[in-house]
């Protein structure tokens, strides 16, 4: 296949499609970077989100990751400068890309038995250095996306470091494209904090498990590192003590409730998904500590099964809670130290799941056919 | 246009702060003033729809710019991949504006 064919002749997506499931490996890649291009050039977001799924199931050989330079500017996916299996770069930001949706790769793939985001090869698209003074990251539904903080500014005035610093933003960006694939929760209002939540404890994971660290040793931070050390703070977020995490002339005050009775009612941020989302956040740190060990053997397992299999676009907090409990029944027995567990987070956080009984119609066969289901040898029950 | 006053908040983003200022553009440098003057004139800002929010993104920011001249008031919300790439400089502008307005 002629290398140029594909960008400037137009080449109908049917075929590119099928090139991309079909082709090599590079003319995979080359024949997905094209629909892209093309989507993009169309303004045809949904179109390129709808066909996303088929098309990127493509890299069934496991691990694809493709790192991008958008030199500080807006186009993406930008310049590829490391692809899956190259060396080191000289540039830190490229290198903490690739390893961070490495690791992020690891945990779901060695513990959850998923593929990639999508749970079928997908492959990990990352663009650094997004644009100028830009102090975010963000998923845009193909692909993750960092900014370099506030590099633009003389050093004492930065608050924020390059995003790629911090190892659970990676993995809370990837969580997204998970939660994508699977529950769907919209984003906003109290689905889009469980989105927000499940980013935050599954980039949480990520870093327990480089690591190896225990949920004692843990320090449930999100972002730490990425401010800089003109802010009073030690992070973005605490799962351990939502609220606490900064408190700064500049930035203001670490906003996060830990309890339904400081649930914030707010039309910013979509209804503050960011914000309340340190209520679920809190009920997992709590659930975790309680059971020990490492937290994402039994918890992350918890929470993830739930949010494969148990959570639709429109769950709220009530609805998660009785599935993570649901959940724990099935996976760990009705009455189990893990379904206590779960009990005990949802009820620091003024949720009440499973009062005087067992649990909300535990699945027969319990951890066994739950096992079953995990590694696909027996049908995925949803609900 | 004649602007006043302008009116600028960011929330969402990863950290979901939320960073705001309000102007007034009498108590600006000479610089500033006619640097968000040009820029708003250049935008035909009145003129931009009210609501420009696109959800695609996760943890992009969400923007709400008002903008107060002596005849007329006009609001825009814009999601961050939904603003024109003529915003920018505004957005950024707007963005130093507000961290240095809150430190005095």
């Amino acid at each position: 296949m002629h290398k140029h064919s594909l960008v400037h002749c137009f080449v109908p997506p049917h075929i590119l499609k099928n090139i991309a499931t079909k082709g090599t490996e590079s003319q995979k890649n080359l024949a997905i970077d094209t629909l892209k291009i093309s989507a993009q050039m169309r303004g045809q977001r949904q179109a390129l989100a709808d066909f996303t799924a088929a098309t990127f199931r493509v890299a069934m050989g496991g691990k694809d990751r493709v790192i991008y330079d958008a030199k500080f500017g807006s186009n993406l996916p930008g310049t590829v400068v490391r692809k899956e299996g190259d060396g080191s770069s000289a540039d830190v930001a490229v290198n903490e890309a690739y390893d961070g949706s490495g690791v992020t790769y690891d945990l779901f793939n060695d513990i959850y038995q998923r593929n990639s985001i999508d749970g079928n090869g997908m492959r990990l698209d990352s663009t650094v250095h997004y644009r100028q003074g830009y102090d975010n990251a963000f998923w845009d539904g193909e692909q993750m996306v960092y900014g370099d903080g506030d590099e633009d500014l003389p050093a004492n005035e930065r608050l924020f470091n390059r995003f790629t610093a911090a190892l659970d933003v990676i993995g809370h960006e990837l969580t997204h494209g998970v939660t994508q694939f699977e529950a769907k929760l919209i984003y906003a209002q109290q689905p889009g904090a469980l989105n927000e939540s499940m980013s935050d404890v599954f980039g949480s994971l990520v870093k327990q498990y480089k690591l190896r660290q225990t949920a004692s040793e843990a320090d449930w931070i999100i972002g730490q590192g990425l401010l800089t050390a003109n802010v009073n703070g030690v992070g973005i977020r605490s799962m351990k003590a939502p609220g606490t995490a900064y408190d700064d002339p500049v930035l203001g005050k670490d906003p996060q409730p830990a309890h339904m009775k400081d649930y914030v009612t707010t039309i910013a941020d979509n209804g503050g998904v960011h914000i309340n989302s340190g209520i679920p956040n809190h009920a997992f740190y709590v659930t975790a500590l309680e059971l020990g060990g490492y937290a994402w053997e039994k918890a992350g397992q918890i929470w993830y099964v739930t949010l494969k299999d148990k959570l639709d676009a429109n769950s709220k907090f009530q609805e998660c809670a009785e599935m993570t409990y649901r959940t724990a029944g099935e996976l760990f027995g009705a009455g189990s130290i893990e379904q206590q567990a779960v009990q005990k987070g949802w009820s620091a956080v003024g949720l009440t799941v499973g009062a005087g009984g067992p649990g909300p119609d535990p699945q027969p066969g319990g951890c066994l056919e739950a096992l079953l289901r995990l590694i696909g040898a027996a049908p995925a029950a949803k609900r | 246009m004649q602007v006043e006053r302008i009116k600028f908040e960011r929330t969402g983003g990863f950290a979901g702060m939320r960073i705001a200022t309000d102007l007034k553009l009498d108590d600006l440098s000479d610089e500033n003033a006619s640097q968000i003057t040009e820029l708003l004139d250049d935008l035909d800002f009145g003129e931009l729809p009210a609501q420009m929010t696109d959800k695609s993104g996760h943890d992009q920011f969400t923007y709400v710019i008002t903008v107060e001249t002596k005849k007329w008031e006009h609001t825009v919300v814009t999601g961050e991949s939904a603003a024109p790439e003529k915003m920018r400089e505004l957005l950024q502008l707007l963005n130093r504006l507000a961290r240095t307005q809150k430190k005095q």
